[in-house]
């Protein structure tokens, strides 16, 4: 055998040796075990302060909520997304109570319109959403189904009840200005509503000689109603040539330019 | 924590469309950029020092111990931007300790040394034991005690034992190609099976990392033996340069022309994440792609070489040229590691948004210490020539 053989051999031995000692007494005695970890470190784990009680040990006491929340749309949060960690609460419900997020800034972070959410998933404008009432007035968080289900018009006429919903017409029924006869909801076409055709019928309530409140919303009370000179305001134009009746706007495109 | 929540306020404003929260800030910074362009100069330069010994080409022999050398001087600083990533240093060790055969990650250790014990360090001993073993009579103190430690007591230098060293060496250097390919193709690997991530995935990227260490390592040969050269006041071996650039160039052309296949593959596939990673290559990653990787680091380099080639420059015009194309090489290649290792950490999981890299400068995962990471292989390498010169003249002759 060449000399250099020998030595690079006898090197290779030296330093395997030397591996092998080091290995046997830094390796923890616990380790592989169980697997490919060390033993002992399961016990640091169990060890650690546990924060989450985790949705099946709230049964135990809210069993009610648990109930209702799992057959609602809300199925799929569980509690303590809203409520925080709270296993200190299901150990001794007096002493540590979790907090309840009432306010209205809280739903829209998962309900606020953003483009990027899938499609399909259920989000609101937070400015125009019923404004000025926390959400939990209209919505139980726990089972938030939306409280009127789309009815009389809007189950065809989708995006203009929503259009209007949101605009300064939203307590205006639909029927207010077009006379919808029952058939035209079994047979649309044959009977088809009628619709406002001159200035005088958005006068009834915008004319400064209208009474106010109008009739019609003097049920509910109203807002006040902003008037216009019909003679002058750009008379020999329907009014909806200008202003979308579903949508007005008129205050909103003022305050817009004097920006 | 105030510090960490202004690094977030600032990433958090450079994020276009959706992402999700733990992805604004970037996990793996410069360091790990630096970490795959190390390993690749290291496999480019030892294969281009294989090129010599298997295939005999004789005219890139000047620089066949310096490559060797500078393989050396970046394999010992290579794992160092791993190891300085790591929260806990210390436990890096632990990969050796208990090995796991089924972590990819894991099995960095164990490819590292195989290389460096094995290979490198072996091939270099058998290289140069004939001159330790005459050094280590001639020298005095301290290096004296180096050459003789160095030499392991094999003394022998009979004409049987010396042609011994040159079998071995071929030997070793048969098994270090695919030694290197494994070393820099298991960099690929680690980036190629993530399967997560449609800018990594892809079963070229193993392929496409080693082709394009071997254009890094031939560009830093150049760019090395040059500027030695030029401070040993020697003249340049033209055969060797020409010789260096016509290889420069071939690996470029495959290269390239596997990006292109990978590129030309991913449009053809059209994934679904096709749109988000348009949106990458056109906003965040322009100038370092397109710009930097694809036009200054490619392709000017690429058509200046091939001017040499078609065209009869003088010898000073060459050298220019062979110089200015193995720095922009050098920089494409790293741009090449900074758009895989950045590039694919900038769209969201969603394939719906972007972030930004917020580069640190000072900490220990900042501009700084990368750059300390890649002047460090010179330094040793600087040390390593001054104890084992590796030119023709220091090269001892035995009398028969
Ligand atoms: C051991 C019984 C018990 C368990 C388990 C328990 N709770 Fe309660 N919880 C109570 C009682 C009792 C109250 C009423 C405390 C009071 O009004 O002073 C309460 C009140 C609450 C409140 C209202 C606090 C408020 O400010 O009014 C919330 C929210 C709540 N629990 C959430 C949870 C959640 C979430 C879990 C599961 C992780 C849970 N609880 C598990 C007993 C329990
Ligand atoms: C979507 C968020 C949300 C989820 C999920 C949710 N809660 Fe609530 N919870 C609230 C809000 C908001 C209130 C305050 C309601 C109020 O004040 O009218 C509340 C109130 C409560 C209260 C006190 C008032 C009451 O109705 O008795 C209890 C107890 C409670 N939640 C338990 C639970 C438990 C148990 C679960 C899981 C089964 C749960 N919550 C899941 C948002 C949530
Ligand atoms: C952690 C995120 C989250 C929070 C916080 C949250 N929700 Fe939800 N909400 C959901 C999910 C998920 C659904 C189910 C969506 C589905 O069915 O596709 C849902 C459904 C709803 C719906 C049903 C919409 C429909 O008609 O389909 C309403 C209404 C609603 N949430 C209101 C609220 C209110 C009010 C709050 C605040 C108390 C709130 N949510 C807080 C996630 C959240
Ligand atoms: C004044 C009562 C009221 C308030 C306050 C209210 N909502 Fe609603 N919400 C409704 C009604 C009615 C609907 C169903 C009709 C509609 O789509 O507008 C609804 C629908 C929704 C829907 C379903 C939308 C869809 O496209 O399916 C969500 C989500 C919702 N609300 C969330 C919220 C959130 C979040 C808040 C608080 C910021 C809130 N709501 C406040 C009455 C209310
Ligand atoms: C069963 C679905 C359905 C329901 C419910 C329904 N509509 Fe319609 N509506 C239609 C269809 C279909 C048309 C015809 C659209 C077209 O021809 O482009 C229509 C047209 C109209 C028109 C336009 C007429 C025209 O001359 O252009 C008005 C106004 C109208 N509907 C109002 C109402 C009102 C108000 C209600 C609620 C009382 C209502 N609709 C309920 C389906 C419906
Ligand atoms: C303030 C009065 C007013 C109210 C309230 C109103 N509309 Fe209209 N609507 C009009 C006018 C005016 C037109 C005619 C516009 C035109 O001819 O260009 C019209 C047109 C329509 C049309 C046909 C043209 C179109 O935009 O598609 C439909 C359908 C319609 N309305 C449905 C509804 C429904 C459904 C509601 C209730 C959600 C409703 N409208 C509430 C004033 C109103
Ligand atoms: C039944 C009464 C009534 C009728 C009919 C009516 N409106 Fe209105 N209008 C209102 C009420 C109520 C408001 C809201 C006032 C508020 O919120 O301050 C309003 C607000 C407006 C505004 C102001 C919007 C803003 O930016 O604040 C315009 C413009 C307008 N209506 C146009 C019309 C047009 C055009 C018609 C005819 C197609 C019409 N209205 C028919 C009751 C009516
Ligand atoms: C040529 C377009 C045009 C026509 C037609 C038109 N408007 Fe306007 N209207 C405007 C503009 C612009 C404004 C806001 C600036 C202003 O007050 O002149 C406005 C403002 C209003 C306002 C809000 C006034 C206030 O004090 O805030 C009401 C209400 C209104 N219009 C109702 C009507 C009615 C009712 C008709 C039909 C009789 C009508 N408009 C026809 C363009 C028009």
């Amino acid at each position: 055998m060449p000399q250099q053989i020998k030595y690079l051999f006898g090197l290779a031995v030296v330093l395997v040796f030397i591996f092998l000692i080091v290995r046997h007494y830094l390796v923890s005695p616990s380790f592989g075990q169980y697997g490919h970890y060390r033993a002992a470190s399961l016990q640091t784990v169990v060890s650690q302060e546990i924060k989450y009680g985790g949705e099946i040990a709230c049964t135990e006491c809210h069993e009610d909520i648990l109930t209702l929340k799992n057959k609602s749309y809300h199925r799929g949060v569980a509690c303590e997304v809203c409520h925080s960690a709270a296993y200190a609460h299901t150990q001794d419900p007096y002493e540590h109570k979790p907090p309840a997020p009432r306010t209205r800034a809280y739903c829209p972070l998962c309900h606020g319109y953003n483009p990027t959410r899938p499609t399909g998933f259920p989000q609101i404008d937070p400015v125009r959403h019923n404004p000025a009432k926390p959400c939990i007035s209209c919505h139980n968080p726990h089972d938030p189904t939306p409280p009127v289900t789309p009815k009389e018009c809007e189950p065809c006429h989708t995006e203009i009840a929503r259009t209007k919903i949101l605009s300064p017409h939203a307590p205006l029924p639909c029927t207010q200005c077009h006379e919808a006869k029952e058939e035209h909801k079994l047979n649309p076409r044959v009977a088809l509503p009628s619709k406002p055709r001159n200035r005088e019928f958005c006068g009834q309530c915008h004319s400064q000689e209208a009474e106010s409140p109008p009739k019609i919303l003097q049920a509910e009370s109203p807002p006040e109603i902003p008037r216009v000179d019909m003679k002058s305001h750009y008379s020999g134009f329907l009014c909806w040539e200008c202003h979308y009746p579903h949508y007005p706007e008129a205050r909103l495109k003022k305050e817009e330019e004097t920006e | 924590m105030e510090e960490l929540f202004e690094r977030l306020a600032f990433s958090v404003k450079e994020v276009t469309g959706f992402i999700y929260p733990n992805e604004i800030e970037l996990h793996w910074s410069i360091l790990i950029v630096v970490y795959p362009y190390l390993t690749g100069l290291v496999a480019g330069a030892f294969i281009l020092a294989s090129l010599e010994r298997v295939f005999n080409v004789k005219e890139v022999e000047p620089t066949y111990r310096l490559s060797l050398l500078t393989a050396l001087a970046f394999l010992i600083v290579a794992p160092l931007p791993l190891v300085a990533h790591l929260g806990h240093p210390e436990r890096a060790f632990e990969i050796f300790l208990t090995p796991n055969f089924r972590s990819a990650m894991a099995m960095f250790g164990f490819v590292y040394a195989w290389y460096l014990l094995v290979v490198l360090l072996v091939e270099l001993w058998f290289e140069y034991r004939k001159d330790i073993v005459v050094w280590s009579k001639k020298e005095k103190g301290l290096k004296k005690v180096i050459y003789l430690i160095l030499t392991l007591g094999a003394s022998d230098l009979s004409e049987k034992s010396i042609q011994f060293d040159k079998k071995a060496g071929k030997l070793i250097t048969i098994i270090g190609i695919p030694s290197a390919f494994l070393l820099h193709g298991y960099v690929g690997f680690i980036f190629g099976s993530v399967k997560a991530n449609p800018w990594w995935s892809s079963v070229l990227m193993p392929v496409v990392f080693l082709f394009s260490a071997i254009v890094s390592g031939i560009a830093l040969m150049i760019l090395l033996y040059m500027v030695i050269t030029l401070f040993r006041r020697k003249p340049v071996d033209m055969s060797c340069m020409d010789k260096l650039a016509s290889f420069l160039l071939y690996a470029m052309i495959l290269d390239f022309s596997l990006e292109n296949l990978d590129f030309i593959h991913r449009i053809y596939e059209s994934e679904e994440s096709i749109k988000i990673l348009y949106q990458l290559l056109i906003s965040k990653l322009f100038i370092s792609m397109v710009v930097i990787q694809i036009l200054l680091g490619t392709i000017v380099p690429m058509v200046f070489l091939a001017w040499t080639k078609l065209a009869r420059l003088p010898d000073e015009l060459r050298r220019l040229i062979y110089f200015g194309s193995a720095i922009l090489t050098l920089i494409g290649i790293f741009s090449i590691r900074w758009n895989v290792v950045i590039g694919g950490q900038l769209f969201s999981k969603s394939l719906r948004g972007l972030t930004t890299y917020k580069m640190e400068l000072l900490g220990i995962e900042g501009l700084l210490v990368a750059l300390l990471f890649l002047v460090l292989p010179f330094i040793i390498l600087y040390i390593l020539v001054a104890l084992f010169p590796p030119w023709k003249e220091a090269e001892v002759e035995l009398e028969a």
